[in-house]
């Protein structure tokens, strides 16, 4: 996809998992973390981060204000999109999978909202734990139905792959009527092997470019009205277009390009990076806003030890757990998992959602090119 | 006095430059060597996975290199290089190394021929006459290899030429594990290896672009099953064959499927199967 054709494409595409393309320059950004990382090391965080801005001259914004310039993201497109996608499918079972922090429970849960299906609901801890399979009945009650999170569905351990080895295996050959089963990419990779779900139809959002990201951002900061100007503080160069005109010039996208081939094109991770990364001058007498460098998360060391890095694993594979959950599924004592969970909520790379840990949306990059380099299971996206 | 001027001329006058340059060639080459063996060991145990094993692979190649180097420096400042010198020489070293320092000589050759054919590499897993371990180091004479039990055993590299070296994951991340259980006959065969195959997948550490098998084997005593399967990183074998062996003896038992009672000879004959499955 480059950017003369992407300048045309729609900002939400559903497309086929074998159609998902990652954005121009994503090996690049890869190797990018890479060098960062060894030159962080070498020099220092602050000699290795040249800013042209100092992030001292900034400050955050007032939360009403960043609600309204980055409100929540709008998923009834891409649930609209997935609907048209759905039309021309007749398989009994069809996935909709995405990375995590991108949407896939929201946007499956609109689209059964929308077409009146109903939601099951989750099977219990506790159904996990002991391998009971009665949940799966329930599903007997619904002709159509929609799973939106298929990673609360099973526990990896041998009782806890029992329940969703049942279900899929009924609703995949069409037992259980018809159903969306909304899944995390990395929950997908895992049941791939463990189960083996190739034959269903698998649906994704296609990835976004630097010049998608620059319209979505425009579009939602600007309300009917004018979205302000926004400077990186790396380069000094404009990152967001304040008028109509500026942005039907040739435009360069080349800081949010960095930032979609370091999300890998996923919106839902562009928009907590653009979220945090906002700042306004700290002097009244300046115009404009600044990302302050966008991809300087929470960093992993290369020396990250084995517990963390399995830990990290779990979390992804089963979309965030509790902490007794992740003790269940882990080859060591609950108190480790423990301290391990406590280190990366420490350095910032996990945090709870619901009572869930799960890898945070700026280290999500940076832990999946850590497994990804230990030879882990990785997702497809 | 004719003998001793041939004896003269086989070696150059070495003079103080000489000496100066010799001194330098070998200080240069001392200081090569430790600080790229330290380098590239530093940095390959920071690394993981394939880039880990070529860097590793890369230690006793570079050593080499510099040794090759610094020889081709040394000798023409030694002696002169004619053919008939080059005969005398080693000639005179032939025999020395024939009668007293055959083996020790044999050790060196060994390990230039071990850099080019690599049959063991830093971080491989080996088995060199019963020694298991990880190879730590390739030395000019010897391979030191750490064993689980964190004994450095050095073997010598004359191994090589008349003894089987076993490498179990030959420079790569894949490494085979066994996890081995020894059944009472009584059971339902085909619910136990679905049920070993499931303690495979759900183990933290697997590796999932290898096959996992599950063998069953019978014998007098009852089924000896194996599961085989490999772990992510050969590092982590002992904890992935120890994860797998907790978690299907507890799978085995919550089904009441028992051990098997081994009588004495029976046990010993297992454990030696056990231990030639490696």
């Amino acid at each position: 996809m480059g950017e003369s054709s992407s300048a045309e494409a729609p900002l939400w595409a559903v497309v086929e998992l074998d159609q998902f393309q990652t954005p121009e320059q994503t090996q690049a950004s890869q190797w990018r973390r890479s060098l960062r990382s060894a030159s962080t090391w070498l020099v220092g965080k602050q000699a290795a981060e040249q800013q042209v801005k100092e992030e001292s001259e900034l400050r955050a914004l007032p939360d009403v204000r960043l609600a309204h310039l980055v409100p929540p993201i709008d998923w009834s497109p891409a649930a609209k999109a997935l609907a048209q996608q759905l039309k021309s499918l007749e398989a009994p079972v069809t996935f909709f999978i995405t990375p995590p922090h991108n949407g896939h429970v929201s946007v499956v849960k609109q689209w059964a909202e929308e077409h009146h299906i109903a939601c099951v609901p989750t099977p219990t801890l506790s159904e996990l734990a002991e391998g009971d399979t009665q949940w799966v009945e329930r599903f007997v009650n619904y002709r159509e139905w929609a799973v939106p999170a298929l990673e609360r569905y099973f526990l990896r351990h041998t009782q806890g792959i029992q329940g969703v080895r049942e279900f899929l295996e009924r609703a995949l050959s069409g037992r259980l009527g018809k159903g969306v089963i909304g899944c995390d990419s990395w929950t997908y990779a895992y049941l791939q092997q463990v189960i083996g779900i190739d034959g269903a139809p698998a649906l994704t959002l296609q990835s976004m470019e630097g010049e998608q990201l620059s319209r979505y951002f425009s579009a939602i900061a600007t309300h009917g009205g004018q979205s302000p100007p926004v400077y990186s503080t790396r380069t000094g160069n404009q990152v967001l277009f304040d008028s109509e005109a500026n942005r039907n010039e040739k435009a360069p996208y080349q800081e949010l390009q960095r930032l979609a081939a370091h999300c890998r094109g996923h919106i839902g991770l562009a928009w907590h990076y653009w979220r945090e990364r906002l700042r306004e001058p700290s002097s009244s007498g300046e115009v404009g806003l600044w990302l302050v460098d966008a991809l300087a998360e929470a960093e992993l060391s290369a020396d990250t030890g084995d517990i963390a890095t399995l830990v990290l694993h779990a979390l992804l594979i089963h979309g965030g757990l509790d902490d007794h959950s992740l003790g269940e599924v882990l080859p060591f004592s609950h108190h480790e998992a423990l301290n391990a969970r406590l280190a990366l909520q420490r350095k910032g790379v996990v945090s709870s959602y619901e009572g869930r840990w799960q890898i945070t949306p700026l280290s999500y990059a940076s832990v999946r090119q850590l497994l990804e380099s230990r030879n882990y299971l990785v997702d497809p996206l | 006095m004719d003998e001793q001027q041939k004896y003269a001329r086989l070696f150059n006058d070495i003079d103080s430059q000489a000496l100066i340059t010799l001194g330098v060639v070998l200080l240069s080459t001392i200081v090569l060597i430790i600080v790229s063996q330290r380098g590239l060991n530093w940095l390959a145990t920071r690394m993981h996975g394939q880039v880990r094993f070529r860097i590793f692979a890369l230690v006793p190649l570079t050593r080499l290199f510099i040794l090759i180097t610094a020889l081709a420096i040394v000798v023409p400042i030694i002696i002169e290089p004619s053919l008939r010198n080059m005969v005398t020489l080693l000639g005179a070293l032939g025999l020395a190394i024939g009668f007293a320092m055959k083996d020790y000589v044999s050790s060196l050759i060994a390990g230039v021929v071990s850099a080019i054919e690599l049959p063991y590499r830093p971080g491989d897993w080996v088995n060199i006459e019963g020694t298991y371990g990880e190879v730590k180091h390739v030395g000019l004479r010897t391979v030191d290899i750490q064993t689980p039990d964190d004994d450095l055993v050095a073997v010598p590299h004359l191994k090589l030429w008349d003894h089987a070296i076993y490498n179990a994951n030959n420079g790569g991340t894949s490494l085979q594990c066994v996890a081995s259980f020894y059944l009472h006959p009584e059971h339902e065969a085909g619910w136990v290896r679905k049920a070993l195959r499931d303690v495979a997948l759900t183990s933290a550490y697997l590796k999932f672009d290898k096959p996992i098998i599950v063998v069953a084997e019978e014998k007098p005593w009852g089924t000896h099953y194996r599961i085989r399967a490999y772990p992510v990183d050969p590092r982590q074998q002992f904890l992935f064959i120890t994860d797998l062996t907790v978690r299907g003896k507890t799978v085995l038992s919550a089904a009441g499927v028992q051990s098997a009672m081994l009588p004495p000879d029976a046990a010993l004959d297992a454990r030696n199967a056990a231990e030639s499955s490696y």
